[in-house]
């Protein structure tokens, strides 16, 4: 008779108890604490926080990056000074390569060449994509839906899956941490759902404040800046692609060379849909292609070849083959007589 | 000598060895060169991932050989004062920018697997030079000689890191 009255007892106190903690959660909701509170974002509100931390916190993370079957270690350090990013990033294994962003420059230093500079307001360190990402305006290609909830890194983590509303581009699967709503991971998947690539924090460290020794690194003098020359002849590629996926501007249209390869001139456009860019280069044919060698793939990264007379084009960017193929097609000389 | 050669072994296995020996050792270019064969063979025997071969006075030769390259050597010397340093003259190193930005490098492309999903383009099934099956698709193609092959290839590297340094400078 003892034992049942004493559950009863028991279970009576334990719902007096929980009955007011969950009307008072409900009733001062403003600030979260508990991990069940954060359960109203909803998933664009998640990816929004993700942004902000991306941007604003100083962390640490350790990172893996897959890629067809290999895997790439790297490090990646970020701190904030004064509203200006510091960011640190190298390759763990193999050759030492490493580069340091900030204050509108980016230094690369590799084993056994001299480091040099370049001015670049650019952030493209590993989740910078979705990090600067527009999601309300990414609304009309993207669906964000909540996946679910898991554990990257040790560390309590949602799903929040971005869906591609047509066939033009790749849907992803980001999972931050539900903490510090750092990014942990991040899947490009292909139209039928596949990983083509993947970035997995295996080690998250966040600090109030900046890493010492990054901002130390702030006051060392920079290499030398190397100077790109902007063509000042007619500057547009006198090239323009008559269909765009939807979502995708044109951000840059121009001539230049191909300094890594005997100075080659090319007809350059760049497109960027936010997370992805194109780039379409038009020149003159030099080899005949074979016919099976249309199509380049690795991981989410396409190149695409199309000879047509006496041009090539190639189109390069992180998108399904389906879409370079298209935006070739499209791909005319701009009428100079209006 | 082969007193000296078993010195070496073991100053290679951190065994004590007299400074005497190691003096010898420093100024004795036949003994660096022997030196260096022991720290490869130990790396063998040890079955290290990375191999260190050091290659250096042969490339050094085909440098001085070839006149193209030797500019570019010389590129070090004339090292400007300014802060600013002419574009062509470091046009190599933007090799660096697309491999730090953590992308495409041609010859994993180049032995990149073709993937199921076709979507009815042909996709590149080049095996790699002196692979097992190269030969055959490579005969199977008059037109396409490995020569042509290799400058294609070479092409389509420069305009992926010309892509990767584009997205660096934009805007």
């Amino acid at each position: 008779m003892k034992k049942p009255s004493l559950f009863t007892a028991l279970v009576a106190t334990l719902l007096l108890f929980l009955t007011p903690l969950s009307l008072a959660i409900e009733l001062d909701g403003k600030e979260p604490v508990s991990i069940e509170q954060k359960e109203q974002y909803t998933a664009i509100e998640y990816l929004q926080l993700m942004q902000q931390a991306y941007q604003q916190k100083n962390y640490e993370l350790l990172y893996l990056s897959s890629l067809q079957s290999q895997l790439e270690p790297m490090q990646l350090i970020h701190g904030v000074v004064a509203d200006q990013q510091i960011t640190y990033f190298r390759y763990l294994n193999g050759a030492i390569r490493e580069s340091l962003q900030f204050n509108g420059n980016i230094s690369y230093f590799e084993q056994g060449t001299p480091a040099y500079t370049l001015k670049s307001h650019q952030n493209r360190s590993v989740f910078a994509n979705v990090a600067n990402f527009d999601y309300e305006k990414g609304k009309d290609n993207y669906e964000y839906v909540i996946l679910g909830k898991g554990r990257i890194a040790g560390k309590q983590s949602i799903a929040i899956r971005m869906i591609s509303k047509d066939k033009y581009r790749h849907s992803y699967v980001v999972w931050c941490d539900l903490k510090s709503n750092l990014p942990l991971r991040l899947d490009t998947l292909n139209q039928s759902n596949s990983v083509l690539e993947q970035v997995m924090v295996i080690s998250l460290n966040v600090s109030d404040d900046i890493n010492p020794w990054l901002k130390k690194l702030t006051q060392q003098t920079l290499p030398d800046i190397v100077h790109i020359p902007q063509l000042t002849t007619d500057n547009s590629s006198q090239w323009q692609p008559n269909w765009l996926p939807n979502g995708f501007d044109i951000i840059k249209d121009d001539q230049h060379k191909l300094v890594m390869h005997e100075n080659e001139p090319v007809s350059y456009i760049l497109l960027n849909d936010g997370i992805v860019n194109v780039s379409i280069y038009i020149s003159t044919k030099k080899i005949a292609l074979d016919k099976n060698q249309k199509l380049i793939r690795r991981g989410a990264t396409v190149l695409y070849t199309e000879q047509r007379g006496n041009i090539e084009i190639n189109v390069v960017g992180d998108i399904p083959a389906i879409t370079a193929q298209r935006l070739v097609k499209s791909m005319s000389l701009v009428k100079n007589d209006h | 000598m082969k007193e000296i050669n078993q010195q070496l072994s073991s100053l290679i296995d951190n065994e004590n060895v007299e400074r005497q020996s190691l003096d010898a050792l420093i100024n004795d270019q036949a003994q660096q060169a022997i030196f260096s064969r022991y720290q490869l063979i130990g790396d063998v025997m040890r079955s290290d991932v990375t191999i260190n071969i050091d290659i250096t006075a042969q490339v050094m030769a085909e440098i001085k050989q070839q006149p193209v390259l030797a500019t570019v050597t010389a590129i070090k010397s004339d090292r400007s004062e300014t802060n600013v340093v002419s574009f062509v003259k470091r046009f190599g190193q933007y090799a660096i920018a697309a491999s730090v930005a953590g992308v495409v490098v041609m010859t994993s492309l180049i032995t990149t697997q073709p993937t199921v999903e076709n979507r009815g383009i042909e996709v590149l099934n080049t095996t790699p030079f002196g692979g097992m099956v190269s030969p055959v698709s490579l005969q199977a193609n008059p037109n396409q000689t490995k020569q042509a092959l290799q400058a294609r290839h070479q092409r389509l590297e420069a305009l992926l890191k010309d892509h990767q340094l584009q997205l660096q400078i934009q805007p």
